[in-house]
């Protein structure tokens, strides 16, 4: 998989996701039920307001010190007799995991999840070098075991899927024979991966945080795979965005606190662990750690107007609250990045000419801007994307030629007089019993589903009323 | 109190009722109005579709007009949330950066005026029936007034208000979307017509015009006897009403 | 031998290529040097002044929501205690830490494995997948969030904690804190003091879980299936 998930337009992939019943009712109360337990966990912290300016402040502070923290966290990590190696481009990071594995004469990986590797195409380098490669996320794992089905949301990957569909592709690829219970299902995934981890030769995870001044990744997890990845294999790789990095263990804390609670409502997930190469003395854990640094378009962003972007923690908060996210689903961004804050990044690592739709799925609502943990000011950045995608003029003649038109009239007190008094009468070749049916193609968009007046009068305008009354005040 | 009425474009072309229930619930509570007639529009249409250029002339032109108001009032959330954001999108051009500021600080939605500057939460309104009431997100979040509709309406007498369900989640108007993207403002739109059907209400209430086009323009589609009242008109109601009087879209 | 200086001399080229594109984009040259934000006097104290008590209280209730036991024990009666426990689980395997507070606490399991380093790490996996239950002891535990922290250490593997069916974490209540704040701090202050720390710090809050099937919420998926903490 790589950024790009499904190569057709936005109109069809929304389509698809709007017809898709069960993956919205599944979406809609997964939001419903996250929504609730993201505000008792941030609630229950005290001043959560609070607890998000720290968390923009680390994310802020760290950013504008990327390249000192990044040289530390070199230091400290080949201190401790671990490697670490900085990928410019995604070619670069995968051809040097799949270099390490070629070089061991490893064929049996577990992975635990990361959206970076799914950046970086891993899966698909790795399986063509020959390697037999298992997701044991949970989710990961039944969308692998459903030949690679695209995940479609950051912190549960198969949210669109039921339990019958998983059921199914569970008997049809592993002879699974139980029941459609999620205990039934999950107790069958245990007994395979298990065999998987004892068997592994490397373990691939992605990163939550490095630490700096340790020289160590930060994993969190429900479920331990990522423990297990990491502590089995004799080999460990680690990847990480090159902006997923604190200073210290302190600031970890913070951002654990803000990701737990933004992302599934816990105050900290069951497994929180900060490891890095073993030391000497320990018989389990990685006796060969690699961590590769992606920046793959990242230090494009890093200063740009969309810097704050790169704050992300990648909770999925924003995805949890968002109507548009609800009623489209995942899938339908084309982009392992879905949701608000994929509409802010997919464009920038994807490019404008598959994905200038993407910042105008938003009503600009700001949930996400309110929800997020780190104070991305999501939907303002939407807004940004959209002023250049204007600015290229990319959006289509039609549009520019009637939002030029409508710009002029709204900022000129004169053709708007006149747009006032002759809209009532302007309108009624479009209307029927004071109702507009008919119209250019802005309002076709409108009255396709909803009534619409027609505009009023002159004589009854608020503005006339105002003249009538007593001239009005006007200067 | 002098106090200058900022229309919006919507009350101007579409519902002159919420305009004229404004001015006469200010001037009830002791205001006196003024109108400046240069003013025309936010510039938020133009703003949110990416047209910064083209959405800067109207934002100046509204600057210009309400220069010599001491308080501008509005009754939509979102346009004066709008308001409050020209002193970023001008930030650092001298002429007009300190004319944003003057213009934010003196913006204010209609019952955020009332309850903060005003001081009043009874504004004696006399309404008989169950209602509903939207909250606009601009309004809520970006503005981040969430309570004083409600300080409001808990005083209008005979209103019984009713809990809408998932009442953080957007209608699907967000401006130019709701006709970009009809397919996915549909279903939002319809999703939140469910939850106003479900709470039983007779009339659903609104401090933004926006949402009540979009919520009140499907409900009609649908058919759904609904009536849609904006806030200011519910404000104004002096005795029990028999059977007309919101605007109707 | 060659090839490994080129490798590393390559390796060194693209960090420093890599990291002069930060700076050059962030508008500066390199930083040698940064003071981080003393973030300690920014974060809010919801709580006030506690006593152990009051920690243990808070602990129960949240044990209560991550799916954990909590049972009150005494060094007096922790053998009885655990030995219960065991049972509880079925029997079968023990697989210890090679922690030395079962010595202190006079605690004896005859048949019980446990983690060594002269095991080497193929027959200390293998005990710990055949265990149906682990014990250890706790580091420290925070009471907010119903976590053990613990370091890995040669006599206490990193899939330990991970491998038996059953965990259970023995913890003395004055290594009781609030939350991860003050772990962090202490573990940090270490840090820096370049005492040192394991390779591994595990912060464990329950058994492992996974709502990934229609958001339903299945405790025990990869590590253990029933967590007890037991408190002295």
């Amino acid at each position: 998989m790589s950024l790009q998930t499904d190569s057709r337009n936005f109109s069809e992939r929304t389509t698809d996701g709007l017809g898709d019943s069960f993956m919205r009712s599944a979406v809609g109360s997964a939001q419903d039920s996250l929504k609730t337990r993201r505000l008792s966990a941030a609630t229950a912290l005290g001043d959560w307001e609070q607890w998000r300016n720290v968390g923009q402040l680390i994310r802020q502070h760290t950013l504008e010190n990327l390249d000192y923290y990044l040289e530390q966290l070199a230091g400290n990590i080949e201190r401790q007799g671990g490697h670490i190696y900085f990928a410019a481009t995604k070619e670069e990071a995968s051809s040097y995991i799949r270099d390490v594995i070629m070089r061991k004469q490893a064929t049996k990986i577990v992975k635990s999840k990361s959206m970076v590797t799914e950046e970086i195409e891993l899966n698909r380098v790795l399986l063509e070098a020959g390697c037999e490669l298992t997701e044991t996320d949970l989710g990961e794992y039944i969308l692998q075991m459903d030949d690679w089905d695209p995940p479609s949301h950051i912190v549960a990957p198969a949210l669109h899927k039921d339990r019958r569909q998983i059921k199914r592709v569970f008997t049809e690829k592993l002879g699974y024979t139980g029941d459609e219970t999620p205990e039934k299902l999950a107790g069958f995934a245990r007994t395979v991966l298990r065999q998987k981890f004892l068997e592994a030769e490397v373990g691939i995870t992605g990163c939550n945080f490095a630490i700096a001044n340790l020289g160590a990744i930060n994993l969190v997890t429900n479920e331990g795979n990522g423990d297990l990845t990491a502590a089995i294999p004799k080999t460990h790789i680690a990847v990480m965005g090159m902006e997923r990095i604190v200073p210290t263990l302190e600031e970890m804390e913070v951002l654990d606190n803000l990701l737990c609670r933004s992302a599934v409502g816990q105050k900290l997930t069951s497994y929180i662990t900060v490891m890095g190469p073993s030391s000497a003395g320990e018989t389990d854990g990685p006796e060969e750690f690699h961590l590769v640094v992606v920046d793959n378009g990242r230090s494009d962003i890093l200063g740009s107007e969309f810097n704050e972007a790169l704050q992300c923690i990648r909770c999925g908060a924003c995805l949890n609250v968002c109507p548009i996210y609800r009623h489209i689903g995942g899938h339908a961004y084309g982009s392992i990045y879905p949701g608000p804050i994929g509409a802010v990044i997919t464009p920038l690592l994807g490019g404008y000419d598959d994905y200038k739709e993407l910042p105008f799925a938003s009503s600009l609502c700001g949930a996400c801007t309110d929800v997020c943990p780190v104070r991305i000011p999501l939907h303002e950045q939407l807004i940004v994307h959209r002023q250049k995608i204007v600015e290229q003029k990319r959006t289509g003649t039609a549009d520019r030629i009637q939002m030029k038109a409508a710009s002029k009239l709204l900022s000129s007190p004169a053709l708007f007089g006149k747009t006032l008094r002759f809209a009532h009468s302007a309108s009624r070749m479009m209307s029927k019993q004071g109702r507009i049916v008919r119209g250019p193609a802005l309002l076709q968009g409108w009255i396709r589903s909803r009534d619409l007046k027609q505009p009023v009068r002159q004589k009854d305008s608020f503005r006339a009323w105002l003249e009538q009354r007593k001239g009005g005040s006007e200067q | 109190m002098r106090v200058s009425i900022f229309s919006t474009c919507l009350v101007d072309l579409m519902s002159p009722n919420v305009g004229i229930a404004m001015v006469e619930v200010l001037e009830r509570l002791g205001c006196e109005i003024d109108y400046p007639a240069s003013q025309v529009c936010c510039g938020q249409p133009a703003y949110n579709s990416g047209y910064l250029q083209d959405s800067k002339l109207a934002m100046q032109n509204m600057m210009l007009a309400f220069e010599a108001s001491d308080y501008v009032v509005g009754p939509s959330g979102s346009c004066i949330a709008m308001f409050h954001e020209y002193p970023k999108i001008f930030k650092g051009e001298p002429d007009w950066e300190l004319k944003a500021i003057a213009l934010k600080e003196k913006s204010y939605e209609l019952t955020q005026f009332i309850v903060k500057v005003l001081g009043v939460t009874d504004v004696g309104a006399t309404l008989e029936g169950t209602a509903t009431y939207h909250r606009s997100c601009h309004m809520t979040r970006l503005l981040g007034e969430k309570e004083t509709p409600f300080q409001l309406l808990e005083h209008v007498q005979g209103l019984k208000l009713e809990p809408l369900k998932n009442s953080d989640n957007c209608c699907g108007f967000g401006g130019t979307f709701a006709v970009k993207m009809p397919e996915i403002s549909e279903q939002m739109v319809d999703e939140k017509c469910g939850c106003v059907m479900e709470t039983g209400a007779d009339i659903l209430i609104s401090a933004d015009m926006g949402c009540l086009l979009n919520i009140g323009g499907r409900l009609s589609r649908k058919g759904e006897p609904v009536r849609i009242m904006h806030i200011a008109e519910v404000l104004n109601q002096r005795q029990p009403v028999v059977s007309k009087g919101g605007s109707r879209t | 031998m060659t090839v490994t200086t080129n490798k590393s001399a390559n390796r060194n080229t693209n960090k420093e290529a890599f990291l002069n594109t930060i700076a050059s984009k962030l508008g500066r040259e390199r930083r040698t040097e940064v003071q981080r934000p003393a973030i300690q006097e920014f974060i809010p104290d919801s709580y006030g002044p506690l006593t152990t008590d009051d920690l243990v209280e808070i602990l129960k209730e949240q044990c209560f929501f991550i799916h954990t036991q909590v049972i009150e024990s005494t060094p007096e009666i922790l053998q009885q205690t655990l030995s219960d426990l065991i049972e509880a689980n079925g029997g079968g395997t023990v697989m210890l830490s090679g922690d030395r507070r079962f010595n202190e606490y006079g605690l004896a399991f005859p048949d019980a494995a446990v983690w060594e380093e002269t095991a080497g790490r193929v027959e200390n996996i293998r005990r710990a997948e055949s265990a149906n239950t682990a014990i250890v002891f706790a580091d420290c535990a925070l009471a907010e969030s119903g976590t053990v922290v613990l370091e890995s250490r040669p006599d206490q593997g990193r899939s330990l904690h991970f491998l038996p069916a059953h965990y259970i974490a023995v913890i003395e209540r004055r290594r009781l804190v609030l939350r991860s704040t003050q772990a962090a701090a202490e573990l940090n202050r270490r840090i820096q003091a370049g005492e040192p720390v394991g390779s591994a710090i595990q912060f464990i809050s329950g058994p492992s879980n996974s709502a990934d099937i229609e958001m339903k919420l299945v405790v025990g998926v990869h590590g253990p299936l029933r967590a007890t903490y037991v408190l002295i």
